[in-house]
């Protein structure tokens, strides 16, 4: 518990806390902010979510659609990437408890 | 149907049922104490998870019920498909580290860390079971008439089937016996799922186009069903239909438990990553296949009738369809894939609701963590044992019920008692236990009370003229409910145990960032 303690009132450690929750909160509003962006607007703007995408037969709807889906895999694989950098960097192993 | 059983399907069919008792067989001689019960030792590799993490999900719900939401509600599915591929995202960045970091063998584990350990998992363990025993009911119903449809087999010996497979798995091969049959079946799933879209294509040239103009010209609607708004056309609907596949997903207790398969955070991680791009390929998959199916059943008489109707039901569009592209051989497999996704999405639900019942609830509140390891694998057996039972007898008991109310319901507590609860007890210092059961007993009261209301029961189910509730899905009202009463609830708490679970938010960070410190 005491080692806890410390360690959480380590500027070090509150620097590592910032940097996290800012990766954590952005990538999620950026994904659930599409994602229900992308929803609601459909209500609003149908007619143009049925026009086709670019000379495409495929409508505009589903393309932003996929681009979501492509965007969360996307983020998941750079946030794995950077959690796991962030992590060998792993500035409290080793510390004497 | 009827006498079309054919030998690919038996074959598959049979194989896979011989495989995976091969491996619950192999699994048994490896699963001997609670670790290795719950959570195979924690020794599954992050990719292994990563397939077995998206097979819980890619259900029979995912791969029938959404390309038959797409053959009826066009763009629409979309929102499910691209709802289910950001939650998934989502618990990666919100929840992958904290859980791991925290949790041993399941999420009551993560609420209990700093708040009063008894009272949280009673909670956790009523949200676990008031989740998993509606989703259990809802899939082996599915089950049941499916395997009824396709192989001719009655409903009653069906469900016996299923049931029967589901708990010898779980009994005698745990964890590790339900994760290598989870890890099977998405393998088979991804091929016979990618087979069909192949086949689908193949029918247009290759041409995506041709497919999109196809289905346009075929479809009463026209291009109508590229337009947004066909199954749900106001905000609300699809504000909470959103919320129940982003908080939903991330309080599923068969979902959660897998993250304590692995040895550490950083295999967590990895492991929902690959998930995360298995259920983003398969859903995007799905949603051509839904359109292929508007292109190619479309006036087919034998499968969908001119007013609309679907032979066997709206789940049955992918197995029509892969007849239709693919011939009989393909329809068998296909029919025997659906089959084997059914068995392996019950067995890992199954084991949630045993370690709720026999690790949360009885080992830890009643036994208060005085009990051998011995003694806590055997009571989980006999849990399973008799959970799985009351499954069998309940999903026999109601056949007739509609499966995707079932869903819903279920969906909707996961999303708002566990949910709130982990998420704030993960992220928000001010929460005390008075808040969290306060909030927890307010999302599953305001989830049952509206679902009741709403068209699903009030209108179809009791006959009502017009709904008292009018939207399908409650979450939006409900979610928001559990947290306001939650954090209202954990501000006025001036007990003493208050001022413990406050206190010890800061050293839970530590640990839920960083791991066991060594």
């Amino acid at each position: 518990m005491d080692a806890e303690q410390n360690i959480a009132d380590d500027p070090a450690f509150q620097q590592l806390l910032a940097t996290r929750s800012r990766i954590r909160w952005g990538f999620s509003f950026i994904v659930i902010g599409a994602y229900l962006g992308y929803g609601v607007a459909g209500l609003y703007f149908s007619e143009s979510y049925a026009t086709p995408f670019f000379g495409s037969s495929m409508p505009w709807g589903l393309v932003m659609g996929f681009c979501i889906i492509a965007l969360s895999v996307a983020l998941s694989i750079i946030y794995v990437r950077i959690i796991g950098r962030l992590e060998a960097k792993n500035l409290f192993a080793g510390r004497p408890n | 149907m009827g006498s079309s059983v054919n030998l690919s399907a038996i074959i598959v069919f049979v194989g896979f049922i011989s495989l995976s008792l091969f491996i619950t067989w192999w699994a048994a001689k490896r699963t001997h104490s609670a670790g290795e019960f719950y959570t195979a030792g924690g020794k599954i590799t992050g990719f292994q998870n990563g397939l077995a993490l998206a097979g819980d999900f890619m259900s029979a719900a995912t791969f029938l019920g959404l390309t038959g939401l797409a053959f009826i509600g066009g763009s629409d599915a979309m929102l499910f498909t691209a709802g289910v591929t950001v939650s998934w995202a989502f618990m990666l960045f919100a929840f992958a580290d904290r859980l791991r970091n925290l949790g041993k063998f399941t999420f009551a584990d993560v609420v209990a860390y700093r708040l009063h350990p008894e009272k949280l998992r009673v909670l956790a363990a009523t949200g676990t079971l008031t989740v998993a025993i509606p989703y259990l009911i809802a899939q082996m119903v599915g089950a049941g008439s499916l395997i009824e449809a396709l192989f001719d087999i009655p409903y009653l010996a069906a469900v016996l089937i299923v049931g029967t497979l589901m708990t010898v798995y779980v009994v005698f091969g745990g964890m590790l016996a339900t994760t290598w049959v989870q890890v099977t079946k998405a393998i088979l799933l991804l091929l016979g799922g990618t087979t069909l879209l192949f086949l689908v294509l193949s029918q247009f040239g290759f041409s995506v186009d041709a497919l999109f103009d196809k289905a346009a010209e075929v479809h009463p609607r026209g291009e109508g069903i590229f337009m947004p708004g066909g199954l749900y056309d106001d905000p609300i609907s699809v504000l909470s239909l959103g919320l129940a596949f982003v908080c939903g997903t991330a309080g599923l207790p068969h979902v959660l438990m897998r993250f304590f398969t692995v040895p550490d955070a950083a295999q967590a991680r990895r492991s929902i990553g690959y998930a995360v791009a298995i259920i983003g390929y398969f859903q995007a998959a799905i949603v051509i296949i839904g359109f292929g199916a508007i292109a190619l059943l479309t006036g087919q008489t034998e499968y969908v009738s001119e007013s609309g109707q679907i032979a066997g039901g709206a789940n049955m569009i992918s197995i029509h369809l892969s007849r239709l592209v693919g011939g009989e051989v393909f329809f068998g497999l296909i029919a025997a894939v659906a089959f084997a996704t059914i068995l392996a999405v019950v067995a890992g639900i199954l084991l949630s609701a045993s370690a709720a019942v026999a690790h949360d609830f009885y080992s830890r509140v009643i036994r208060k963590g005085e009990i051998s390891d011995a003694d806590e694998v055997r009571v989980t057996r006999w849990a399973t044992l008799f959970i799985g039972a009351t499954a069998i007898g309940l999903s026999v008991f109601f056949k007739n019920v509609n499966v995707g109310v079932l869903s819903t319901i279920a969906l909707a507590i996961a999303a708002s008692v566990n949910f709130p609860a982990i998420f704030l007890v993960l992220f928000w210092n001010g929460l005390t236990t008075r808040g969290t059961i306060a909030g927890g007993i307010t999302g599953l009261t305001v989830v049952l009370v509206l679902v009741f209301l709403s068209p699903t029961i009030w209108v179809n189910v009791l006959g009502n003229e017009v709904a008292v509730f009018p939207y399908a899905y409650p979450t939006l009202f409900s979610v928001s409910a559990a947290f306001l009463v939650t954090i209202v609830v954990s501000i006025l708490d001036d007990s003493e145990r208050a001022q413990v679970d406050r206190a010890a938010y800061s050293s839970q960070v530590v640990r839920s960032e960083l791991g066991e410190l060594k």
